[in-house]
């Protein structure tokens, strides 16, 4: 498949580009090491401290972590280096070459940085969600799983729409390089079961900002708390926004088109 | 079949954000912002054929490289048509990308910390090349800039001609037929400008590839172009051959002089004194073409003449005088 031959060829020279600078690739080498004995540490108290917390039992919430933990190498690896690439890319007028590139340019504008390193954080957030599942196993049916699955996707697709809308904003600003701090600030909310939150604070944490849908929604649907509708609703606003998404990525496009010189 | 690219009164208009200098005027643009009309490219037309090589001329801000983006297609034009090979290249069909290429001697599309030949890789991928078609074009590439030597260093460790040379190389990898260049030798020094011109003339002969570029050095242009367009404030001033340029807009020609005697004789009386830094033995002026013969037997009995010579003025001085007419 093209689209897999493009992105092996992607991971490669960012492979290629991590491996450039001996003593940067040790440091990151031994930093990502650290994160990875931090995190494990971390998941060790929760486990032996923690039963429920809002009402949800441990395996849902080492899911939960574990479908975080997706969004978050989603954020790391891809969403925060191409989102420097594409400032910089703005500024120094190499966006003329990537538009000019017979790929679409929103596809090249979201994997041709990858930050290499942080793959181990996809393995660890695997390995959560199937022990996760596993442990509330008793209490799943296979559709369960299945729904929890489709709408972890949906909600990273939700969330990277809102990414291609925050940066294709930077078409007409020309300089908004806040775009990645007001999308880590709607991430962080996403950190803990949105019934955690005010009801109020919830309503917004789930509508306004879409991270609840990337990691509480899916959760509801593990449990089996979701109806027929519900499910297809959040499926059918995945695609809407990644409709949206890709048409304010073209207008970006017209109007960089339209106003550079 | 047609031109390969038709250029139809294309237009392109900015709107600039217009300030005075100074804190007060700063404060005042943030809130409200005057816009100024800038007429970039003005109803600009012509033809260019198959396997041409054209040399596209003006001052700084002339609209050279608004006009070769809109050609490529990364600019809609405010007004007016283009046609590169049977596409509107602003609508970027992905077969028109594949088949065009856009260098400008002043961005990178290589990757700074890897050496080019693992961005090559990437580009092979991007444009859909065979493992065989890549081979070929790039041994080919290879014969003509002598690429191998660079494919080992980082870029960044590359020296300006070095880098240009692999810059060049990436824009070409998918054998593009047409070929918008943008200060392709810019920063180079003599020795690089010739070796791209070199490449150049010879990729154009080889690939049959139409070429337009843009450059600040006029030895690019007259050693590779027979054909010229000279834009100044947007519009077209002049479109054809680079010989005809001359006889057109400066119909003089240079005498130079060796006097066997003193120097002090004076030559105004003859023509309009000029200075000629590459020359100081010979005193050199201008006369009307259609005055040369009768010039110069008066000058041949009236002075002691030791050399005489007769030429066409410097052709940097032609497209000068054309950019002021």
């Amino acid at each position: 498949m093209r689209i897999f031959k493009l992105l092996s060829a992607f991971f490669k020279v960012n492979v290629q580009m991590s491996l450039a600078y001996r003593a940067d690739t040790v440091v990151n080498i031994l930093l990502n090491l650290m994160w990875l004995g931090w995190e494990l540490l971390s998941l060790n108290i929760i486990f032996n401290n923690t039963d429920t917390l809002g009402g949800w039992g441990l395996g849902e919430l080492i899911a939960l972590l574990g479908v975080f933990r997706l969004v978050n190498t989603m954020m790391i690896a891809f969403i925060w280096p191409n989102t420097e690439k594409f400032n910089q890319s703005i500024r120094d007028g190499s966006m003329d070459y990537t538009i000019l590139q017979p790929v679409s340019s929103m596809f090249l504008v979201t994997f041709s940085r990858i930050t290499v390193w942080r793959f181990w954080d996809l393995i660890l957030a695997t390995v959560l969600i199937v022990v996760g599942v596993n442990m509330s196993a008793e209490t799943t049916t296979a559709p369960q799983i299945l729904t929890f699955i489709l709408l972890a996707i949906t909600g990273m697709i939700i969330i990277y729409s809102l990414w291609i809308i925050l940066i294709a904003l930077t078409f007409w600003f020309v300089k908004f390089d806040n775009n990645v701090t007001i999308l880590q600030a709607l991430m962080d909310s996403g950190r803990y079961p949105a019934t955690v939150y005010p009801a109020w604070l919830r309503i917004i944490v789930t509508f306004i900002i879409p991270i609840a849908v990337a990691t509480t929604i899916p959760l509801q649907a593990l449990r089996g708390e979701l109806s027929a509708i519900q499910i297809a609703v959040f499926f059918a606003v995945s695609v809407i926004s990644f409709f949206v998404a890709s048409r304010v990525w073209k207008a970006g496009l017209r109007q960089y088109s339209g106003a550079s010189s | 079949m047609s031109a390969t690219i038709q250029v139809d009164q294309l237009s392109k208009t900015y709107k600039v954000p217009e300030r005075k200098g100074g804190f007060g005027a700063a404060v005042r643009s943030f809130f409200k912002r005057k816009y100024k009309e800038v007429k970039a490219v003005q109803e600009v037309n012509f033809t260019i054929e198959r396997g041409e090589i054209v040399g596209f001329l003006g001052p700084n801000g002339a609209g050279k490289t608004t006009t070769l983006k809109m050609l490529s297609g990364l600019l809609h034009p405010t007004n007016g048509k283009a046609n590169v090979l049977g596409f509107t290249p602003w609508e970027l069909k992905q077969e028109y990308l594949r088949s065009i290429t856009l260098v400008m001697g002043q961005r990178n599309r290589l990757s700074w910390d890897i050496p080019a030949a693992d961005s090559f890789l990437l580009n092979q991928a991007i444009y859909r090349l065979s493992d065989d078609e890549y081979k070929k074009t790039y041994k080919e590439l290879d014969e003509l800039l002598e690429l191998e030597p660079l494919m080992k260093k980082p870029v960044r460790n590359l020296s300006l001609g070095e880098r240009m040379k692999c810059e060049i190389a990436a824009g070409l990898l998918h054998r593009p037929k047409v070929l918008f260049l943008d200060e392709p030798t810019i920063g180079l020094d003599i020795t690089g400008q010739v070796r791209i011109r070199e490449f150049l003339r010879e990729y154009n002969k080889r690939t049959g590839a139409t070429i337009l570029l843009t450059s600040h050095y006029m030895a690019d242009v007259t050693a590779l172009c027979e054909r010229i367009i000279i834009i100044h404030h947007g519009q077209l001033k002049y479109d054809g051959g680079i010989t005809n340029l001359s006889k057109k807009i400066a119909p003089f020609k240079l005498i130079g002089v060796m006097l066997a005697e003193s120097n002090s004789h004076d030559l105004s009386k003859y023509g309009t004194p000029v200075q000629n830094e590459e020359d100081w033995e010979k005193r050199y002026i201008q006369v009307k073409a259609e005055d040369v013969t009768r010039i110069t037997s008066r000058l041949l009995a009236d002075l002691p003449i030791h050399d005489i010579t007769i030429a066409d003025p410097p052709i940097e001085d032609v497209i000068e005088q054309a950019f002021n007419s």
